[in-house]
């Protein structure tokens, strides 16, 4: 490695996190996959600009800061603390997490014997973990997913059993806390077996404002025959962090992934790489994405949904609003393999920039090598309409409440096909407040 | 002229004509009616040679040749002319390029030279005239975004054009409005004559009072049940067609 | 009725028309890459110093530069030691075009060029160049008369060098990428035009391109400068005989658009695609860049590419002028073992530019088609527009068809719309045809050239015609 940064990086790595082997007090058996990520890791490299996936993205420039790993803080979290990640009215069970180890004294977990909620840690000897850990296909290439895989401190497990279900949203709380610049890696895994249904709401709390925290995470998601996931996740913190967000999704036959991430203010990094795996025929996978960034903050969506057999359908919309310096990034892939007859593919990206310094950068990509296929995509980037706002403005609305107004019913897409009311205001009534914001800065 | 004998076809594995006889001379306007799924488009469809419909028994004699032996285009090159349900949409293809194209084939087929270009235009303004069609839809892409009316309109005037021997009009008064119905069946009309048969298929007796059949003939579940004049049709309209299953299946039970 | 597969079968045994040689004398560089090539080549052409200096200096950036590694296929292994880089007819310098080697004439004559000007193409002035120099350029005199100035690059070099030196190199700079410093070393003809202050060419301007001989590349170099308020339309057509091994075309093309002026450049590119086995074919690896210098200028690329083993290019616009404006029309067929990797770069950097993409992609056989664009919005393009339409079309289940936009916008008052999709030709729409008399190989020949019909129609009359049954020969027989 020759640069600096990643010189300070890799000693960081070599010398300032326990190396694989002492990473025992997670599980011994997850041992030998740890060390083929490390592996992995060695020969991937860390990323540059010039790395095809990180164009866009110059992620040497938020490693250069010296890190320590996270230290389990529990003790000092409170119950009032986890309210900026609470959503008013949501019925649900809480599992709450911080820096990726779960805190069942703060939780409410359901009490259903078919679906099982641990720590990674204590679910050392589950078959499925032993079957999926770190084996979804997507993040073989990516090299913070090795790098998670290596040296990942704990996670949450789920498994949720034939036929199982709950009566309400399991609501996963992260908090994310460090004294010092601090380095957090969790590792989750959600397995559901045939025919269950589950639906997951994310949220995500900082609470030091005057350390960095760089989150790395990777959230591994299997649906085995006809199970159904319902995955929003809400990517909301403090202005200190950075993140990478791994989601890789297996999808067996006749299963449904519908998975919705909300990108808001105000970490000042977030790259999402979210993959699906198509791996069963007659699945349903949709992918609804918004993106609202402010002030200088850099939000780089990744997706790649994988068709590699017959008669999936697939449906993706993802719209950024950029305001401030922000800056935004969106590469869309859909791959249909030869063997993938039949598919429906859509992908859809609409940005709005609403100053003059935001900007976005997009590749929607389509690679097929079927030709039974009816696959599209399209992208558009514009400014709001002038004459619109003036049009409100004349019929008596404030220019804020006009950018609102018309802030939100761009949103409206994705936040229409949000399915829990209180989650749906709790998005709109963010949305409005970070427009606002944005406007009287 | 054209003869059907225990007509079997299926598709995908399905049977739906179950032995079809039917017999159409020179002149002759038929009326194919009966209840949904009865097999009405399919009939069409096997006699055009869709290839999805699979012929496992029986014969059609078109003018004393094996109708069955032959491809799509060659069926067509012999004057059998399909006025489709659900026309295609060809997007860059214009009507006018198309036509020339499908019109000099039959030619080159019958031994006769291409036509000319002015000769050509002369004939397509003969035939809107008397179609009374569009001319501005003459120079768009083929059937793109045409309403479902200029669309049948279009089948129609296609068929003044090629001037087919026998006509299959499949359900073209369909979602037509009562102006569209009249100017449809008009043209048709004007293309009777005593060397020129018609296969009118449709659900509805309206359109027969502008086309008047010779014979109306019920089809269910693959065969046809009942043969009548236009009476029948009215028949029909009033009584609707549970009273021929009835009759079928009595039949089936003797 | 015969299946698809016997039909996509005939495509692929479908021979490739142009692919005789002509048998004349031929004098040709030492096979091998070095300065001593160059400086033989820069002799040969008895060029002036400068011109040898900025050939060396664009080797010496050669030889420090690598492979690509982006491109969505498998770079084939290309020893540049083993080609000649300079092969000509060996005849002096020519005072007329009865001077032209009769071999030639023939040659073009079969291919359908016609060098003699009564029996040629009327408004199309043709300038041919045959292997690595420029044979014959018709209509020169007539066109002298406006002070329309269409020359080969050789000429051009000396008698207008001050335009040659003022422009060389502005667009596609001698260190661009690894196949125009190749090409700045290596190149031995071309055409060069210009346009002057006001003038309209009343003609259209044409080079054909031959390669003929073995062992060799074609490294020609065109361009264009278009004088304010002057307008050109230009066209390249290019064949080349059946051959075993594969040969590299490394071209570079520079378009010069001042103010108010506007240049029409179209290609009808027909290179030998090697045989249905992958065998043979050129390896054509074009770099193409105009620049929009002026305000209100306009440059537009039309391209049918059907041949070639290997076509990798992105013909762009530099859009630097204000209300300037840009355009790239494209139809690429690729069949057999074909590999096509083309697309184009727009740069909107002045205020109010304007562009429009249009591409069809056709892909048949097992062969791979892509189209890769970038579309970038500089922070002082103000209300800059792009709209971008690539469409797939597949025939038979074998072939790849892929589509990678990269969408760059730095300005919010920019308006940027992509769309894609891909499909295949429905069965419902041949039975249609079908059914009105038209036989399945004609009726895939209608669809695809409406499917392509949008750029078909960007190109000049005589060109759209040929390139109309260029799609239909190359296509012959196809369903999806």
């Amino acid at each position: 490695m020759t640069s600096d940064i990643n010189k300070s990086f890799y000693d960081f790595i070599s010398n300032g996190m326990p190396g694989p082997e002492q990473q025992t007090d997670v599980n011994n058996a997850i041992l030998p996959a740890r060390k083929a990520a490390f592996s992995r890791f060695r020969s991937l490299g860390l990323p540059t600009l010039k790395t095809e996936e990180w164009r866009y993205t110059n992620i040497q420039r938020y490693l250069k800061d010296a890190f320590t790993l996270a230290e389990e803080e529990q003790s000092t979290v409170t119950a009032e603390q986890l309210k900026g990640a609470s959503i008013p009215k949501l019925d649900s069970y809480t599992a709450v997490l911080v820096n990726g180890r779960l805190q069942p004294a703060l939780s409410q977990l359901p009490a259903d014997g078919k679906i099982t909620i641990s720590k990674i840690s204590d679910a050392a000897g589950n078959a499925q973990l032993q079957a999926w850990f770190d084996k979804h296909p997507h993040l073989q290439k990516q090299p913070f997913a090795a790098l998670n895989a290596a040296f990942f401190a704990d996670g949450l497990f789920i498994e949720a059993g034939v036929n199982a279900s709950l009566d309400k949203p399991l609501h996963i709380i992260h908090v994310y806390t460090a004294a010092a610049n601090a380095f957090i890696q969790p590792h989750h895994l959600v397995v559901l077996h045939k025919s269950a249904t589950l639906e997951i709401i994310e949220t995500a709390v900082g609470l030091n404002e005057a350390a960095i925290a760089f989150v790395n995470s990777v959230t591994e998601v299997v649906l085995e025959e006809n199970a159904e996931l319902w995955h929003y996740n809400v990517q909301s913190t403090i202005k200190n962090s950075r993140h990478i967000y791994h989601t890789s999704a297996l999808q067996k036959a006749d299963s449904r992934y519908h998975h919705f991430n909300f990108t808001l203010p105000a970490a000042e990094l977030t790259r999402n790489n979210l993959s699906v795996a198509l791996t069963g025929s007659n699945t349903e996978t949709n992918l609804h994405g918004l993106f609202l960034a402010t002030e200088q903050q850099h939000v780089d969506n990744h997706t790649f949904v994988d068709h590699q057999v017959a008669h999936c359908n697939s449906n993706e919309l993802y719209k950024g609003v950029l305001l401030d310096n922000a800056k935004g990034v969106f590469t869309g892939k859909i791959m249909v393999h030869q063997d993938a007859q039949k598919t429906n593919a859509f992908q859809q990206n609409n940005n709005l920039l609403m100053s003059e310094k935001a900007n976005i950068n997009s590749q929607p990509q389509l690679e097929i090598y079927a030709d039974d296929v009816k696959c599209s995509h399209g992208f558009t980037v514009g400014r709001f309409s002038e004459e619109a706002l003036f049009y409100l403005r004349s019929r008596g609305i404030g220019e804020e409440a006009a950018k609102t107004l018309m802030v939100n019913a761009f949103a409206f897409d994705i936040t229409d096909q949000v399915h829990i009311p209180a989650l749906q205001e709790f998005l709109s009534d963010k949305i409005r407040r970070y427009v606002t914001g944005a406007i009287n800065n | 002229m054209l003869t059907i004998k225990n007509l079997h076809a299926e598709v995908d594995g399905k049977k739906i004509l179950k032995g079809l006889n039917l017999e159409i001379k020179a002149g002759e306007m038929h009326a194919i009616m009966g209840p949904n799924g009865a097999g009405k488009s399919s009939l069409a469809s096997v006699l055009a040679g869709r290839e999805n419909y699979t012929v496992t028994e029986g014969e059609v004699i078109f003018d004393g040749k094996n109708l069955l032996d032959m491809s799509p285009e060659d069926r067509a090159r012999e004057g059998l002319f399909l006025a489709f349900q659900y026309p295609v949409e060809i997007p860059g293809v214009s009507n006018l390029n198309f036509l020339k194209t499908a019109l000099n084939e039959i030619r080159t087929y019958h031994n006769l030279p291409a036509m000319e270009a002015k000769e050509f235009l002369k004939l397509t303004k003969e035939k809107q005239q008397m179609m009374d069609f569009n001319a501005n839809l003459m120079n768009r892409s083929l059937n793109e975004g045409f309403s479902g009316g200029e669309k049948k309109r279009n089948e129609v005037f296609q068929m003044a054009m090629l001037d087919p021997k026998f006509a299959i009009l499949d359900e073209t008064d369909s979602g037509l409005d009562i102006d569209a119905l009249r100017i449809v069946a008009n043209g048709v009309n004007k293309l009777r004559g005593a060397d020129k048969a018609f296969m009118v298929i449709t659900h509805y007796q309206r359109l027969l009072d502008y086309i008047v059949p010779d014979f109306v003939h019920v089809l269910a579940d693959g065969v046809i049940v009942k043969t009548g004049n236009k009476d029948l049709a009215l028949e029909l309209e009033e009584k609707g067609y549970d009273w021929l299953k009835e009759d079928v299946h009595q039949k089936e039970s003797v | 009725m015969r299946n698809s597969n016997e039909i996509i079968d005939d495509i692929a045994n479908k021979e490739y028309e142009f692919g005789f040689t002509t048998d004349i004398e031929m004098e040709m560089a030492p096979v091998g890459l070095n300065e001593d090539t160059i400086r033989y080549i820069s002799a040969k052409k008895e060029e002036p110093e400068w011109l040898l200096q900025w050939r060396l200096k664009a080797f010496a950036a050669f030889q420090k530069m690598q492979w690509p590694s982006w491109q969505h296929f498998k770079m084939p292994e290309l020893d540049l030691q083993k080609i000649s880089y300079y092969a000509a007819p060996k005849k002096k310098s020519l005072k007329s075009l009865d001077e032209v080697d009769p071999e030639i004439l023939a040659t073009m004559e079969k291919l359908g060029i016609p060098l003699n000007e009564q029996k040629a193409l009327t408004g199309v002035a043709v300038d041919v160049v045959f292997d690595s120099v420029s044979v014959a350029t018709t209509f020169r005199e007539k066109l002298a008369e406006l002070g329309v100035i269409f020359c080969s690059f050789g000429e051009a070099v000396r008698e207008h060098p001050e335009l040659v030196k003022e422009y060389l190199g502005t667009v596609v700079p001698h260190s661009d990428n690894i196949f125009a410093a190749l090409n700045a070393a290596v190149f031995s003809d071309g055409s060069f035009v210009y346009i002057p202050k006001g003038v309209r060419c009343p003609m259209e301007l044409s080079t054909y391109f031959r390669i003929n001989a073995e062992n060799t590349g074609q490294f020609e170099r065109t361009l264009i400068i278009c004088d304010d308020n002057a307008y050109v339309s230009y066209l390249e057509g290019c064949t080349a005989p059946r051959r075993d091994e594969n040969q590299l075309h490394a071209a570079v093309v520079e378009l010069i658009a001042l103010n108010h002026a506007e240049i029409k450049y179209s290609t009808v590119q027909n290179w030998y695609p090697g045989d249905k086995d992958g065998n043979g074919g050129i390896y054509n690896f074009v770099t193409k860049r105009g620049i929009c210098k002026g305000n209100s200028s306009k440059i537009s690329w039309t391209q049918v590419e059907t041949g070639s083993a290997i076509t990798w290019k992105y013909p762009s616009v530099i859009l630097q002028g204000d209300d300037a404006e840009g355009e790239f029309y494209s139809v690429a067929v690729t069949r057999n073992k074909q590999i096509a990797d083309t697309g184009t770069k727009i740069y909107h950097l002045g205020r109010n530019t304007r562009s429009r993409i249009i591409s069809k992609g056709i892909s048949a056989g097992t062969s791979d088609n892509t189209y890769r664009g970038l579309v970038q919005v500089g922070p002082r393009a103000a209300n800059a527009r792009n709209f971008t339409q690539c469409d797939s079309l597949l025939i038979g289940d074998r072939c790849g068809a892929h589509t990678f936009p990269y969408i760059e916008s730095k300005n919010s008052t920019a308006t940027v719309e992509h769309e894609a999709t891909t499909s295949k030709i429905g069965e419902d729409q041949i039975f249609y045809l079908n059914q009105r008399g038209i036989n399945t190989e004609q009726a895939v020949a209608l669809i695809v050239n409406g499917y392509a019909k949008e750029v078909l129609n960007q190109l000049p009359m005589e060109f759209a015609v040929e390139a109309q049954k260029l799609l239909s020969i190359t296509l012959e027989g196809s369903v999806g």
